[in-house]
C-alpha cells in the first residue's frame, strides 16, 4: 500500500515539476519579448554585450544597417571586410571590428530566434 | 508526515537563495571578468571600440606606430578614408572612427613637435 501511495506522490511531484519549468520557461520568454518590444535589450542580450564589450547598437552602427536583415547585415559585411583588406592597405584592426560587429548581429538574431521558438511552444493556438 | 514536508520546504528555501545569490555573484563578477580580459592586449580585436579613443587605438585604426609622424597619419588617413568612404558604401560610423583617430594622433603628433 506504501509502495502505491511513494508511487502516486513522485508522479505528482514530477507533474508539478514540469509544469513550475514550463511556466518558468514561460515567463522568462515572455520577459524578453516584452523588454523587446519596449526597445531594451533582454537579459541575454545584455549579457552578451557586456561579456563581448560590443552593443547591438555599436554593431548596427559598424555595419551600418538599421534592421536586423540577415541579407542586410550580409551584404553590408562582406563590403566593409573587403574594403579593408590588408592586401589593398586597409586597417586589420578595422576589419576586426567589422568581424566582431557581425559576430554580434548574428548572435542577436540566433537569441531572438531561441525566443520565438521558446514562445510558439507555449502558445500553440496563436 | 508534516516533519517531512517542513524538511521539504526548507530544502526549496535553501535552495531559492543559494540560486539567486550566485545569481547575483556572478552578476558582480562581470566587470571583473572583463576588465580581465580587457587587460591581455590581444583581446583588443574581441570588443567593440574604446569608449574613449586612446592613441593606442588611433593608432591601430590608422595602422601607424604610435610615433608616426604627420604625413604617415596623413597618407593612413586618406588611404583608409578612400576604402571607406560613406559615399561609396562605406559605413558613417567607422569613418567617423577614422577621422577621430587621425585628429587624435595629429594632436598628439603637435605635441611632440
Amino acid at each position: 500500500m506504501a509502495k502505491y501511495l511513494a508511487q502516486i506522490v513522485v508522479m505528482g511531484v514530477q507533474v508539478v515539476g514540469r509544469a513550475f519549468a514550463r511556466a518558468l520557461q514561460q515567463e522568462y520568454a515572455a520577459s524578453q519579448a516584452a523588454a523587446r518590444a519596449r526597445g531594451r535589450p533582454g537579459q541575454q542580450s545584455a549579457a552578451v554585450s557586456s561579456i563581448t564589450g560590443m552593443s547591438v547598437q555599436e554593431a548596427q552602427q559598424i555595419l551600418n544597417v538599421s534592421t536586423l536583415s540577415p541579407e542586410e547585415i550580409q551584404k553590408s559585411y562582406e563590403h566593409l571586410f573587403k574594403a579593408n583588406e590588408k592586401s589593398v592597405g586597409g586597417s586589420f584592426y578595422l576589419q576586426s571590428k567589422v568581424v566582431r560587429a557581425k559576430e554580434r548581429l548574428d548572435e542577436e538574431l540566433n537569441i531572438q530566434k531561441q525566443e520565438q521558438n521558446q514562445q510558439s511552444q507555449q502558445n500553440p493556438e496563436t | 508526515q508534516a516533519s517531512s514536508m517542513v524538511a521539504v520546504g526548507l530544502a526549496l528555501a535553501a535552495a531559492g537563495f543559494a540560486g539567486r545569490y550566485a545569481m547575483q555573484a556572478m552578476k558582480q563578477m562581470e566587470p571583473q571578468v572583463k576588465q580581465a580580459l580587457q587587460s591581455f592586449p590581444n583581446t583588443s580585436a574581441f570588443c567593440g571600440f574604446e569608449p574613449k579613443m586612446t592613441k593606442r587605438e588611433a593608432a591601430l585604426i590608422l595602422g601607424v606606430s604610435p610615433t608616426a609622424n604627420k604625413n604617415k597619419i596623413r597618407e593612413a588617413h586618406r588611404k583608409l578614408m578612400v576604402l571607406n568612404h560613406p559615399d561609396r558604401g562605406g559605413s558613417p560610423y567607422i569613418a567617423a572612427k577614422i577621422n577621430e583617430a587621425k585628429d587624435l594622433m595629429d594632436g598628439q603628433a603637435r605635441k611632440q613637435s
